[in-house]
């Protein structure tokens, strides 16, 4: 009895020195300045949120969404960001909060933000309860492709944090510069009959040498592969992220092999050893941060695989 | 069919296990056979063209023999720990073995990546350093027994596992995405090189633990009466240990952890023949092949051209199985 009396004591005790510790680091400042009327916005998934009238400290929980937040000016406002944010360089030196799929709660929520933005829906389900329990608006951004980036994306970012005239300008130089690889590969249009010219190249995406992972129709990269005058070898595998077999791959024969560039991804697997990508000495490394992050520099991924696709067209 | 055998043994024994281990052996052909007709391209039984040559030869065949040597290592392995601790639970994972051989690749992978003998090498010193810690711990002033033996390997295990998943959670993104599909049990990786270490693995600790055999029968009794009767309880331990540390060792340098083998399939073979050791330890190699050719075929052609881990599958059919016989007896 006497133990647990002495224990309680020391846990109060703890608990309240704890209080003052949190209540000290957390310091309030600039943007605790008055905020006037909450106004709602329209996220990527169509949800409303209701933010303040200005939106001065936000986390991202996605690399491509530190990027966009930074293209459209807004990068001084982030307060936290994940372990993978690591462009621009300034990016590098604020806040860490965990990862994608595990970040901590506690370090998001000592931050004080206004807005968390999560990149999926599955961080949708697993975080917002919790953020918005604790008073944070959570926003949706998840363009699932370049007009989606330019078109819904990047305007509405702006309007959020009120750069819109910023926002604007990325988007219609995004737009231009999409318009003008589309003009010369001519591959933007075949989406929705299922294929494209007689031109296209058969293009084989391999994120991961081992295992065998690559791209299927519904990730975004299958766009781009278009829009890139190519199309997948893959497109008839549904899952985005799919581990293949690597009979098929062998089976695939891509006239070009695409790396996502990484430590363990500088070559093809084996099963491409006689295909006419290998023979003829098509294997193109792309930078894995440009080709895995719907961001503003999906857009330089898009214009060196369209260049390495068709050389002769860009002359 | 269990009972039907032991009332044939009581006739002529030898003509029963002979009986038994062709019917293995046939069925295990037929499986190797199938599993090579099986996968997520097509292939005609005649004329290949040189691509389906390659699709058969570079990447079918290796993966098929692969899983069979490690399925085979892994029951091995599990039929000799389970006689020496005369417990029917131990097996690789329970006491410590494969966590050990996991960790020892997976150093190999992050510090030694260039050099290829490098995951079987720490594989197997990882899988030898795990049962010699067990050993140690479990021996006292009073000598060693069983439970002592069971609980250290189980804390063996979970002390390996919390520093396999502190690694994972260290190791940067690409690294991690191979390896949580290795810690599944996963052969698509397999290359010829890996049927060789592993199969010639299998060969030397399944000859060693065969040559055991008749110390373990009289071992599974009592060690005190097998030590009456002249076994030199010792030196069995130590070439029993070495040897299943040598087969789990290169099977999951080869295919990751690939659960339940070493526990399901000597038990299936016990309930077949009997528990003569002699019989039982290379029957379990050939029961333990079947299963994992099996399984393999499963986990590569069910989601084609997608895959699915091995070690998924042998769970999914280890399992339930385990608690059939379990209730059945």
């Amino acid at each position: 009895m006497r133990n647990s009396l002495k224990l309680s004591a020391i846990l109060i005790l703890a608990a309240a020195v704890m209080g003052a510790c949190r209540g000290s680091t957390v310091a309030p400042n600039a943007a605790d300045a008055p905020k006037h009327e909450p106004r709602a916005v329209t996220d990527d998934m169509g949800r409303r949120v209701t933010v303040p009238a200005a939106v001065t400290r936000v986390v991202s929980l996605a690399p491509s969404v530190t990027e966009m937040i930074f293209a459209v000016g807004a990068g001084d406002r982030l307060v936290g960001v994940t372990t993978f944010c690591n462009y621009p360089e300034q990016a590098r030196s604020i806040a860490k909060i965990g990862d994608t799929m595990t970040p901590n709660m506690e370090t998001i929520v000592a931050l004080r933000p206004d807005v968390v933005f999560v990149s999926s829906a599955s961080q949708l389900e697993g975080f917002t309860k919790l953020l918005e329990q604790n008073g944070i608006a959570v926003y949706v951004i998840d363009p699932q492709s370049l007009p989606d980036l330019y078109g819904k994306s990047l305007r509405q970012l702006g309007t959020l944090f009120d750069k819109y005239d910023d926002a604007s300008r990325l988007a219609d130089s995004l737009e231009r510069r999409h318009r003008d690889i589309c003009r010369i590969t001519n591959g933007c249009a075949g989406r929705a009959e299922g294929g494209t010219g007689p031109a296209a190249v058969r293009v084989f995406v391999q994120v991961s040498r081992e295992p065998l992972f690559t791209v299927g129709r519904s990730s975004f990269l299958s766009q781009v592969i278009r829009d890139a005058g190519g199309i997948l070898a893959t497109e008839n595998v549904e899952t985005a992220f799919p581990k293949l077999s690597k009979e098929t791959a062998s089976a695939l024969n891509p006239e070009v092999l695409i790396l996502s560039d990484s430590e363990d991804n500088k070559e093809p697997n084996d099963a491409f050893k006689n295909a006419p990508a290998v023979k003829n000495g098509r294997v193109y490394r792309v930078n894995a941060d440009l080709i895995s992050r719907p961001g503003p520099r999906l857009i330089d991924a898009l214009e060196q695989i369209a260049m390495d696709l068709h050389p002769e067209k860009f002359r | 069919m269990a009972t039907y055998l032991t009332t044939v043994r009581k006739n002529d024994p030898k003509l029963n296990y002979l009986l038994v281990g062709g019917g293995l052996l046939l069925l295990l052909i037929i499986v190797l056979f199938g599993a090579a007709m099986l996968g997520a391209e097509r292939l005609p039984l005649f004329d290949l063209t040189e691509q389906q040559r390659s699709i058969l030869f570079d990447i079918r065949l290796p993966r098929i023999l692969l899983g069979a040597c490690v399925g085979a290592s892994l029951a091995v392995a599990g039929a000799g720990l389970q006689s020496l601790l005369r417990n029917p639970l131990a097996e690789p994972y329970l006491l410590g073995v494969s966590n050990g051989a996991a960790l020892g690749t997976m150093l190999a992978f992050v510090y030694f990546q260039s050099f290829e003998w490098a995951r079987p090498l720490l594989a197997f010193a990882g899988a030898g350093a795990a049962t010699v810690a067990v050993y140690r711990m479990a021996r006292s002033r009073t000598g060693m027994n069983v439970e002592r033996l069971v609980l250290s390997g189980v804390i063996v295990t979970t002390f390996l596992s919390s520093v396999i998943v502190m690694l994972t959670t260290l190791l940067d993104a690409a690294k991690l995405r191979s390896f949580t599909f290795w810690l599944l049990g996963d052969l698509s990786q397999s290359t010829m090189n890996g049927v060789y270490i592993s199969c010639g693995a299998l060969l030397v600790g399944t000859l060693v633990m065969t040559s055991q055999a008749k110390a373990l029968n009289l071992m599974m009794v009592g060690e005190r009466d097998a030590f009456d009767f002249g076994v030199e309880v010792g030196r069995v331990r130590l070439l029993v240990f070495g040897a299943a540390s040598l087969v789990v060792g290169a099977a999951v340098a080869a295919s990751g952890s690939v659960g339940y083998v070493g526990l399901i399939v000597p038990h299936l073979v016990r309930l077949t023949v009997g528990t003569d050791n002699r019989y039982v330890i290379p029957f379990s190699a050939i029961v333990g092949g079947i299963f994992v050719v099996f399984a393999d075929t499963v986990a590569r052609t069910a989601i084609a051209p997608r895959e699915l881990p091995v070690g998924a599958i042998t769970a999914l059919i280890g399992a339930p199985l385990f608690i059939y016989l379990l209730r059945k007896n």
